[in-house]
């Protein structure tokens, strides 16, 4: 029996440091490859520097970081108000037989292909924005819709969680209190829940910032900092898989070395994240 | 087996008190039922059903509940106490399974007519809960939570209230040099009155208890009585217990429901000492669970 | 094999179904650009060279075999009334100097260009074929990374012009003349549109036995299908019996 223990720890902390060493093993092997461009071009070329023309000698990254910041924003500007409304409504306010039928409907929405959402993209919002906004079409805008509604069901879905995981006492005992339905929900059940609606949204930021192939379709991929919403520009990710594939050399290199921009932008959420979940007593 | 001594010390010491408590309201409690039986009552219970789905949690009950007394309401588990407590305050109203029948009356007006508003009704009828539910906020913030909702912003009348309803629930002495900590941190015995207080705070005019004492020890339980006793001036109170003891040291009438159905009514003291009904007599006793 | 790497996504595929056929040893593809292709089979480094452009008088020595020909077409919205362009006109849409309509006897309104990504086989051709070695593709211009993408965008948007394979045109937009010649499947096999190139595979000298069984597969209907399932012109009618 002893040893019966002894084994199953063992196996599970070596699975656990498997899986642990393999993503270091994949953040090492990013860094070894991207960070001597860096070195050699100067940080300050790299990251600020605003003409990519990697087969030419040129690379500065700069309209990347700004495209990703913008179409990050913009998905979490649409997803996250509309995701947790979303939540809420299914939670504490659609009956049951609406909540029964819209739940796996949104589950499905998160099971389409990205293609298909850039292909949606760029058939039905691009030329919509053109008529009606102006621009090219291709744009931070569109691309900033297609993300949200791709991460919109992670955010539902968690935020659901989140919501119904606070204790009914909470609420009940805010309605005995003399609360409306309405408050109860903004003043005890958001605030009970928001630390699982923050994970929410950083999952659906991490998915944003991740996604690749829809965003490729929709948001132009043009090499310039986008003046506005409706400019196209091109974001890290989609860089990196445009020219991932034919690139060798320094080309190569400078594509490893957005991925290790990338790579510190993620660190940087998740940080921000976890030093949100560390503030554990609630506020007066 | 030998008893427990400690219990045994424990039903040493109840028993005197239970006599006392029994012999001094007895007469004047007769006739003081007597009287109020003319009065209208604070709640009346008409005729009150209720479904969850196809269970049949209340069979037509009927139950005054007179102003400033302590009304317990006592039975097995699942014989519907919280539920008729629920249906005073319409907190079943969102509990889609929840359907009635009959009425419920507070100061003569039937609380479930379509042009009664509820959140008013709420703020008359308080509700503590079998468990504590401090919400995740500051002391202070869970005591005058029902009077911010109100709209009350003054901060002077807002400590003003607070320090009356944690007076009211004898727990100001515990907490007034820490209002701005956590609920969360108090005991389960201080988070309890904690609960009280915040539904003082909200200055209703009835105030339903669900065994507020199912989880705390003997001299948290001893405070809480107090406090109700001492509440029972300004407020009509209903206490729900299992806790038969508890019935009988601190209400003033008690209700025996079994399964649903109000088996009798009656003053505390002759309830205990004469039941009528011989499964109140068998409840009493402890035979049912 | 080595060389082009226009040719070469067409030469993986066409060696995978080859090795998938046959046993015996490994095809092996590798890219390199058809300079360094036709060098790797002057120097025996390469049994089979690929070059997507025709030999120069001076490279000599080697015998071609023309796996297929790849013609690029320039396309814009079936709505748009502008029919032909010449050079000189595309490559000052492309590298941005040229910015409206008008100025190419349009109607009013601002060109979106529509380039695919450096490194893509297409956009090489065409930087090779029309943009020559002075001017460069403005960089600032909108990317897609597949055929079918610049194709549905140029489908929807009456002021986009993009350039695709020949082989990928479809109803939904309108390919257009260079310099008055229609791109078609006969005017790219005979030569007179402008914007086409050869995919020559090379050996020095006779082909060895294994190179000469590959280079027999290229040329099956089965291959020459897939060649035109990938967009390019296949040297002999795909599925209608044997040809030359
Ligand atoms: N939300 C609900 N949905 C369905 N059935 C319910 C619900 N609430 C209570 N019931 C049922 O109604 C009956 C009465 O329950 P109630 O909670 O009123 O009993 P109780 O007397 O308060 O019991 P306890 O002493 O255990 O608290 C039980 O059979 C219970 O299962
Ligand atoms: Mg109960």
């Amino acid at each position: 029996m002893k040893t019966k223990e002894w084994l199953i720890e063992k196996t599970l902390l070596l699975m656990a440091l498997s899986a642990v060493a393999m993503l270091a093993l994949i953040a090492i092997f990013v860094f070894i490859e991207g960070t001597p461009i860096m070195a050699r071009e100067g940080l300050g070329h790299f990251l600020l520097g605003r003409k990519w023309a990697p087969t030419k000698g040129s690379f500065g990254i700069f309209p990347m970081i700004v495209g990703s910041v913008w179409v990050t924003i913009g998905a979490l500007v649409i997803a996250g108000p509309l995701g947790l409304a979303c939540a809420v409504f299914l939670v504490e306010i659609a009956p049951r037989k609406v909540a029964d039928i819209v739940r796996p409907a949104i589950q499905l929405l998160a099971g389409i292909p990205s293609v298909v959402y850039g292909f949606v993209g760029i058939v039905v919002l691009v030329p919509l924005i053109r008529e009606h906004l102006g621009g090219p079409g291709l744009s931070v805008l569109a691309a900033s819709i297609i993300l949200g509604v791709m991460v919109l069901p992670t955010v539902i879905s968690i935020s659901q969680d989140a919501l119904e995981a606070v204790p009914r006492t909470y609420k009940e005992g805010a309605l005995a209190l003399g609360c409306t339905h309405w408050q109860a929900i903004t003043r005890v059940i958001l605030p009970a829940a928001r630390p699982g609606i923050t994970v929410a949204i950083v999952l659906g930021l991490g998915r944003a910032i991740g996604e690749t192939m829809a965003v490729i379709m929709v948001v132009g991929n043009a090499v310039k900092v986008p003046a506005g919403l409706l400019d196209p520009a091109r974001t890290l990710t989609s860089n990196i898989a445009l020219e991932m594939a034919y690139a060798g050399g320094d080309h190569r290199e400078a594509l490893f070395a957005t991925g290790v921009v990338l790579f510190m932008f993620i660190m940087l959420l998740n940080s921000l994240a976890a030093l949100r979940f560390g503030r554990r007593r609630p506020s007066p | 087996m030998r008893p427990d001594p400690a219990l045994a010390r424990d039903q040493d010491l109840d028993s005197p008190r239970r006599d006392q408590d029994l012999a001094v309201p007895n007469g004047g409690a007769m006739a003081e039922h007597k009287a109020e039986m003319a009065r209208e009552p604070k709640v009346r219970v008409e005729g009150l059903s209720v479904f969850y789905g196809g269970v049949q949690a209340l069979k037509s009950v009927d139950l005054p509940v007179h102003a400033n007394e302590i009304l317990g309401i006592t039975g097995p588990s699942g014989s519907g106490k919280t539920t008729l407590l629920r249906m005073v305050n319409r907190l079943n109203d969102r509990v889609r399974a929840c359907r009635h029948e009959g009425r419920v009356y507070l100061d003569g007006r039937e609380i479930y007519d379509p042009q009664e508003d509820v959140i008013l009704l709420r703020r008359r009828v308080g509700m503590v809960f079998a468990l504590p539910t401090p919400l995740p906020k500051s002391i202070f913030e869970n005591v005058v939570y029902a009077p911010r909702i109100a709209g009350m912003r003054d901060r002077r009348k807002l400590e003003e209230r607070a320090e009356r309803a944690l007076r009211g629930a004898i727990l100001w002495d515990e907490v007034k040099d820490r209002l701005d900590d956590s609920a969360l941190a108090l005991s389960g015995g201080q988070q309890q009155r904690l609960c009280i207080a915040r539904t003082l705070a909200q200055e209703p005019e009835v105030v339903m208890l669900d065994e507020p004492c199912s989880g705390l020890d003997p001299i948290s339980t001893l405070k809480i009585e107090q406090a109700l006793d001492s509440l029972k001036a300004t407020y009509t109170i209903v206490l729900v217990s299992h806790n038969v003891q508890q019935a009988a040291r601190a209400t003033d009438r008690t209700a025996f429901l079994l399964m649903g159905e109000l088996v009798e009514w009656r003053p505390t003291a002759e309830m205990f000492t004469n039941p009528r009904d011989p499964r109140t007599a068998d409840f009493l006793e402890g035979r049912f669970g | 094999m080595a060389g082009s790497t226009s040719i070469q996504p067409i030469a993986e595929l066409l060696a995978d179904r080859y090795m998938a056929q046959h046993a015996g040893p490994a095809v092996e593809v590798q890219g390199g650009g058809s300079s360094a292709g036709i060098r790797a089979a002057l120097s025996g480094a390469a049994e089979i060279g690929m070059s997507s452009r025709q030999l120069k008088p001076e490279e000599t020595g080697l015998k071609e075999y023309l796996m297929a020909r790849d013609a690029i077409a320039l396309i814009v919205h079936p709505g748009n009334p502008v029919r032909s362009l010449t050079k000189e006109q595309v490559r000052g849409i492309f590298s941005g100097r040229v910015q409206r309509w008008e100025a190419v006897g349009g109607r009013s309104g601002a060109i979106t260009f529509i380039t695919r990504e450096e490194g893509s086989g297409t956009r090489g051709a065409f930087e090779e074929l029309v943009m020559g070695k002075e001017t460069e593709i403005a960089p600032d211009g909108i990317v897609q990374d597949s055929t079918g993408a610049a194709r549905a965008i140029v489908a929807t948007d009456p002021d986009a012009i993009a350039y695709i394979s020949l082989g990928m045109v479809t109803p939904e937009v309108a390919a257009i003349a260079l310099d008055g010649v229609q791109p078609t499947h006969e005017s790219a096999t005979d030569g007179t549109y402008a914007l086409t190139r050869p995919f020559l595979l090379l050996t020095k000298g006779e082909p060895t036995p294994k190179a000469r069984a590959f280079l027999d597969f290229v040329v099956t209907p089965e291959s020459q299908a897939t060649i035109a399932e990938e967009g390019y012109i296949p040297v002999k009618p795909a599925g209608r019996g044997s040809g030359a």
